[in-house]
Formats: C-alpha cells, sequence, structure tokens
C-alpha cells in the first residue's frame, strides 16, 4: 500500500459520499449573506411537532384578532440595522376571497394565499430597482427586490393558477417554468436605470423555478414568479438597504 | 487586522470588512466548493451540508472581525466554522447513522474491486466526525500539513499524529511514512 493508492482510494470514497454542491449553493450563500440570516435547520420530526404547535397557537391569535397581514422592519435574527428604521404610513390590503392561512412559519410571519397590496405614502416619484435576489432556504424559496432611494409607492402581489404572464408593452403571452405563478407589480418604480442584473432568473429550486421581469414600462415594474404549484407567500419591507422580501411557502 | 489579506485582495476584502455583504460571497465563493466537500463527508448528507454550509458563510460574516493573517488563514478559519457547524448538525439531528444508501447510489467504483470498497467505505462509516475530518482535510481537499493543524486548531506534530491515527484505523498496515 503506497501513499499515493491510500490517496486515491480514500479519495474515490470521499467522491462518492459528497458528490458534488447544487449549482444553486452559491446563490444561496450570496442571499443568506445579503440577509445576514443563516439558514434554518431541516424538518425533523420533533421540529415539525414543535412548528405545528405554534402554528396553530399563531392562526388561533391571528383568526380571533382578525389580522391577515403586518409590516416588519426587521426579520428576526438579522443584524440589527446601524440606524432606525423609518416607518412610513403603510396598508396591508388583502383582497379577495379568504384563503386558508398556511403555517406561520415565515420570516414574515404567516403566509397568505391569496392576493395583497402594500403601499406607502411617503413613497419618492420614482423608487429605483438595484439589486434582484434568489435564494432557496429549509421551507421557503426567496426573492428579494432592492431599492436604491427607498420603498416605492404601491405593490401589488397577485397569485395565479398559471405559469404564463403578458410581457409589457408588447402584449405578448409568456410562460415561465413551472405550473402557477405569482405576478409582483411594482408601482412607481424604475427598473432599468440603476439594475443592471439578469431579468430572468432560471432557479429551479422546489417551488421557485423562474423569477421573470415582465415590464419596465412608464413607472410600472413587474416580476412575474413561475412556480413548480400554487403556492402562498408571504412579504415584508426591510430597510437598509430598502428591499422587498417575498417568501414562498415550499 | 487582516491587514496582509488586504493587501493580496485589496478590493474585496477591504468591502467586506466594511460590511459589503456582496464582496463578502465573493470572496468566499471559491471556498464554498471545498466547504461542501468536507461538510458532505463529515454528515453524509448532501442536503445537510448545503445547510451547514450556508449557516458557516453567515456566521463567517457575522465574525469577519475575528480573522487573523494572511489570504490562506481565509480557508483554515472558514473550513474549521463549518467544521463546527458539522458538529452542531449532527448534535441538532441526533445523527447517529451514516446514511449508507446514498453513499451506494451514485459512487464510482474505478480500479478498486467492490468488497475492497464496501470494506474502505464501512470503516469510513465507523470513523467519528473528529476522525473523519483530518482525513477529508488532509487527503481530500489536499491542504498542505500546517493548513490542516490551522483548521484543527492544534500544532503539526498533532495534526500529523490524527491524520494518521485515522488512517491506520481504515487500513491498519499503513506506517507513519506512507500516510503523511
Amino acid at each position: 500500500m503506497t501513499r499515493d493508492s491510500f490517496r486515491r482510494d480514500i479519495n474515490r470514497e470521499f467522491d462518492a459520499i459528497s458528490g458534488s454542491p447544487s449549482p444553486a449553493l452559491s446563490a444561496r450563500v450570496r442571499s443568506a449573506l445579503a440577509e445576514g440570516r443563516p439558514a434554518r435547520p431541516g424538518p425533523v420530526w420533533m421540529a415539525g411537532v414543535a412548528a405545528a404547535v405554534i402554528a396553530l397557537i399563531i392562526v388561533s391569535v391571528l383568526v380571533a384578532s382578525n389580522i391577515n397581514r403586518h409590516q416588519t422592519g426587521i426579520v428576526p435574527g438579522t443584524i440589527p440595522s446601524p440606524s432606525p428604521a423609518t416607518s412610513p404610513v403603510v396598508s396591508a390590503t388583502p383582497s379577495g376571497s379568504p384563503s386558508p392561512v398556511a403555517s406561520p412559519t415565515s420570516p414574515a410571519g404567516a403566509y397568505i394565499c391569496n392576493s395583497s397590496a402594500v403601499g406607502d405614502t411617503n413613497a419618492p416619484l420614482s423608487a429605483f430597482v438595484n439589486a434582484v435576489r434568489t435564494g432557496t432556504h429549509t421551507g421557503y424559496d426567496q426573492v428579494t427586490i432592492q431599492f436604491s432611494n427607498g420603498q416605492p409607492s404601491d405593490v401589488k402581489i397577485e397569485p395565479q393558477s398559471s405559469a404564463t404572464f403578458t410581457e409589457s408593452p408588447k402584449g405578448t403571452p409568456v410562460t415561465l417554468a413551472g405550473q402557477a405563478g405569482i405576478l409582483i407589480t411594482i408601482t412607481g418604480a424604475d427598473g432599468h436605470t440603476q439594475y443592471t442584473g439578469p431579468t430572468d432568473f432560471k432557479t429551479n429550486y422546489s417551488e421557485l423555478k423562474e423569477l421573470r421581469q415582465v415590464q419596465d414600462f412608464e413607472g410600472m415594474v413587474q416580476w412575474a414568479l413561475g412556480l413548480s404549484h400554487s403556492g402562498c407567500y408571504a412579504y415584508t419591507f426591510l430597510t437598509n438597504p430598502t428591499r422587498l422580501v417575498i417568501y414562498i411557502q415550499q | 487586522m487582516m491587514s496582509a489579506l488586504m493587501e493580496q485582495r485589496p478590493t474585496a476584502m477591504q468591502r467586506a470588512a466594511h460590511g459589503d455583504a456582496d464582496s463578502f460571497a465573493l470572496v468566499l465563493d471559491p471556498l464554498l466548493n471545498p466547504a461542501y466537500r468536507l461538510a458532505a463527508v463529515m454528515l453524509s448528507d448532501r442536503m445537510a451540508a448545503e445547510d451547514a454550509v450556508q449557516e458557516a458563510a453567515v456566521k463567517a460574516w457575522r465574525n469577519l472581525g475575528q480573522l487573523r493573517g494572511d489570504e490562506t488563514s481565509l480557508r483554515a478559519w472558514f473550513l474549521s466554522i463549518v467544521a463546527n457547524e458539522c458538529r452542531m448538525a449532527r448534535r441538532r439531528r441526533w445523527w447517529s447513522v451514516v446514511k449508507l444508501a446514498e453513499v451506494e447510489s451514485d459512487r464510482e467504483r474505478g480500479g478498486l474491486t467492490q468488497e475492497a470498497s464496501t470494506d474502505l467505505r464501512r470503516a469510513i462509516s465507523k470513523l467519528s466526525l473528529d476522525e473523519r475530518l483530518p482525513l477529508v482535510l488532509y487527503f481530500y481537499l489536499d491542504l498542505p500539513l500546517d493548513e490542516v493543524a490551522r483548521t484543527l486548531r492544534v500544532s503539526p506534530a498533532a495534526a500529523k499524529s490524527r491524520i494518521y491515527r485515522a488512517a491506520r484505523r481504515l487500513r491498519s498496515d499503513l506506517t507513519l511514512e506512507e500516510v503523511t
């Protein structure tokens, strides 16, 4: 047995054990660093039971107090912002018929399964998008749209049962990867002046399959999400820098 | 602090040191593959390995101010965080059984006979996490002995001894010279 043959044999075994990292690992780490939030441990049966009990309690409280959505300034577990978060007047206005509230395990609170909208009366004339990121975590996939100069005036988030969207202003249909979708419409925004990154992310995560910009015209920016199936989501605006973070439940 | 490091990677490391997460991600990117391979062998679970690397990256980011030394220190420092994260993950998840099924699924046997390979695999599965670590660092990631020592936070002599002891558990007829 020589040193080289021992090394070769053991490395062959190690190779078989480890394989290669998924192509998404780098983006996933980048996203976690940007959020400053560690990954959550994977599901185990005890954690599942605990989560179910906590979910039941939180859902009961939410139903009792008739609260569907809230806006948070910071996600629990993140590095605290160096300066206090501004607190513009914000209205979260879930619309449509009530739908079941999924397990409230997103960092932003309960998942919701119907449309919602949020506005900011102190918004700049045009909020400039300067970064768009995706990430996947245990329990949810994540989309982050970052703005350089504040929160836009209106954001609508609308789930839909197909992955086909309309590309504006051309009006042509575009079908994303996946079977269902979510359309994010940001009014009072600009997606081209400061943002030079990709406009089509083929993520192939377990839920978020594709993220594509379908409009950036006359102050309206739309990003379409292709999902593996109709899913629920949660969202929040974070500050320093200002960013809209959408958690898609897996 | 980190002065030598900044001389070699002035832009990205300086920006990272000033709190730029994207720059830190850039600096860390070449280390993700070895970090993943280390975690995957230690945990025998690829998904958990990616979780551990992600968690370690965030911890490294939060504790970047504790980094001392030059660029090679970054790799040893980060890998030691990954190894710690694997220990914690293993405790957290009550790992007591190595997942051999996954190992079986896509292995390439090459010149090694199936029987010999199975014996070696079984022997690896019996190694404790702290026995696997020096083997992965030295043989699989091909780190020099002094960097293995820094990752393990022991002296080079102690690192050499750990490598030899772990290797002997795989092949009892190995001599120290053959291993290191």
